[in-house]
């Protein structure tokens, strides 16, 4: 295939994916426009039937029928994929949002975090401190120390509004706290990199004619390190959006978590799992098509890989 | 107290304990061209760099327009200073006429018009009306080389040092970097210049300083150094400078 075709089917992928994932959303949250809240769109009842007959008729066939065999096998799947992936929208809604904010408000601290390694005295001990206890310790312990540990939770409940309509409840607030606390470290890492990577005499540049250091980094040194750090960063928004299934551990309904509690009713949990797998895929997936995106449109000649194609989607 | 412009008294300094300039003195003039010469290592660059404090001296004082740089603040020195270095270091995510326009809007306060009205005035005065939105990479080494005098010269500076502005330069650039310089100098610009281009201070310095071990060897026109220099080490040196880059 060359390239502009994978492109395209991948976008048309996407494309569906999200067409499918608005319309649900925007259906339960509306209380059933379409269907009724949690149904799905159309009965999956005749493609399971549909898949039954194949089988049987396969079954009559022998060895013949083996083929025939793996379609309906995944007629089957189609079919369970239409019954069950209505409970999994409302998680896969959470992970993007814990995903989204998490990363966003993260960088907003690792911008500072990162210079401060960089080019801080005493700032520079408390970045390297904060960022190593961070990184040092599992995401997991973190995250029980603020939902279990911290009264952090009943601030949030606390809030107006929070839990009620679309906005997410309290133990989702304290998961953003944790996540972006915990991106915000690793984000940093990647930011300090690619300011070691400017070189010095642009900053130098910048004091001669009589800005501030601040005014230098603000203006010569972040514009060009961020641009750099957009394919590392994108790693991390990807390991952020299967990362947050620890979310599922402080009671936050993410994708993993409803994933697990349709599979507590029908005790299909590898098939659960799997069609969970499936959505994250779409998710990663649309978070890197769309970094590229971005890095694209903030290329500059010569800061960076900007010749295009560096960094793979595929 | 002087009415000279730069007054460099007794300058000492150094890194740890390598002593880099040990006692250094001279005066500038307004319109003054003093290009400094010397061995690698002699502290060229770093004369250049305490001007304009980006080094911290140790010992002794630099004054201009007869106020102690010390007691001046260093943002607003720096503006009255301008600096032209080997390696450019322009801003590589502007375009040449941004990286003009960055310190008038942000050190000078000018506003988006008036910054980008001079600055295109600028860049065209170093003959770069066309690249005006080139980034720099985009720039041969030259180009990019008078994008960064004209990012020096657009904060109306006093005085510029040239650290090695040529020196980066493949040979074929050399000359339109100079023929700029040149140009400034006969405009009455103050310029202090670090360079191995024997040509360009025949022609355009009032005064050659020769600096050697952090000490200043001996200074005079670039007639009386070049054709009867009281030392030895003078004549050799300078000889040998002028055959290697005597052609400009």
């Amino acid at each position: 295939m060359t390239r502009s075709t994978k492109r395209a089917v991948r976008d048309a992928a996407l494309g569906a994916f999200w067409l499918w994932f608005g319309v649900r959303l925007l259906n339960d949250w509306f209380g059933g426009v379409i269907v009724p809240e949690g149904q799905p769109f159309f009965d999956p009842q005749p493609v399971a039937d549909a898949a039954t007959a194949l089988r049987e008729t396969a079954a009559g066939l022998g060895v013949l029928g083996t083929p025939l065999g793996w379609l309906a096998n995944g007629i089957g799947s189609l079919s369970f994929a239409m019954t069950y992936l209505p409970d999994l929208a409302a998680g896969a809604w959470l992970t993007v949002v814990l995903t989204v904010l998490a990363t966003i408000f993260g960088l907003m601290l690792a911008v500072p975090l990162a210079a401060a390694r960089v080019y801080g005295r005493v700032t520079h001990w408390v970045a390297l401190g904060f960022i190593e206890l961070i990184r040092g310790t599992p995401l997991l312990a973190q995250l029980f120390v603020l939902y279990f540990a911290l009264p952090l939770s009943r601030w949030f409940a606390a809030v107006p509004y929070v839990g009620t309509g679309i906005v997410p409840a309290q133990a989702v607030w304290v998961a953003v706290v944790g996540f972006t606390i915990n991106s915000a470290a690793y984000q940093a890492e990647y930011i300090r990199g690619s300011i070691e990577g400017i070189d010095p005499g642009q900053l130098t540049a910048a004091r001669s004619i009589g800005l501030s250091r601040i005014q230098g980094i603000r203006h010569v040194v972040l514009p060009q390190a961020l641009r750099l750090a957009i394919p590392s960063w994108t790693n991390e928004l990807v390991y952020l959006t299967k990362y947050s299934s620890l979310a599922a551990f402080i009671t936050v309904g993410e994708l993993f978590h409803a994933a697990r509690a349709a599979a507590y009713q029908n005790y299909r949990f590898l098939d659960l799992f799997l069609l969970a797998a499936v959505v994250y895929l779409a998710l990663v997936l649309s978070a890197t098509t769309t970094m590229e995106w971005v890095r694209r449109r903030v290329a500059i000649p010569g800061v960076g890989g900007s010749g295009g194609g560096r960094m793979s989607t595929e | 107290m002087t009415d000279e412009l730069l007054d460099v008294d007794d300058v000492h300094q150094s890194y740890g304990e390598e002593k880099v300039l040990e006692g250094i003195s001279f005066e500038m003039d307004s319109q003054d061209v003093k290009v400094l010469v010397g061995p690698s290592g002699s502290g060229k660059s770093t004369m250049l760099r305490c001007i304009n404090r980006l080094t911290d001296i140790d010992d002794g004082d630099i004054r201009l327009d007869g106020e102690s740089i010390y007691a001046m603040d260093e943002n607003d020195l720096r503006r009255q200073v301008g600096m032209v270095f080997q390696d450019f270091n322009l801003f590589a995510h502007l375009s040449a006429l941004e990286n003009v326009t960055l310190g008038l809007k942000r050190v000078r306060g000018m506003g988006e018009k008036a910054a980008v009205e001079k600055a295109a005035w600028q860049l065209e005065a170093v003959g770069l009306r066309e690249q005006a939105n080139s980034y720099p990479a985009e720039l041969s080494g030259g180009q990019q080389q008078r994008v960064g005098i004209a990012r020096a010269l657009a904060m109306d500076p006093k005085l510029m040092l040239f650290d090695e502005p040529t020196s980066a330069l493949d040979p074929e650039l050399i000359g339109e970097v100079l023929e700029v310089m040149r140009e400034l100098a006969e405009e009455g610009m103050t310029m202090l210049v670090v360079t191995h281009e024997m040509g360009f201070a025949r022609q355009a310095a009032t005064d050659v300083l020769f600096l050697e071990d952090g000490k200043l060897v001996e200074q005079g026109p670039p007639n009386q150094l070049f054709e009867n220099p009281e030392r030895d080490r003078t004549r050799d040196f300078l000889g040998r400078l002028t055959s290697l880059h005597g052609s400009q």
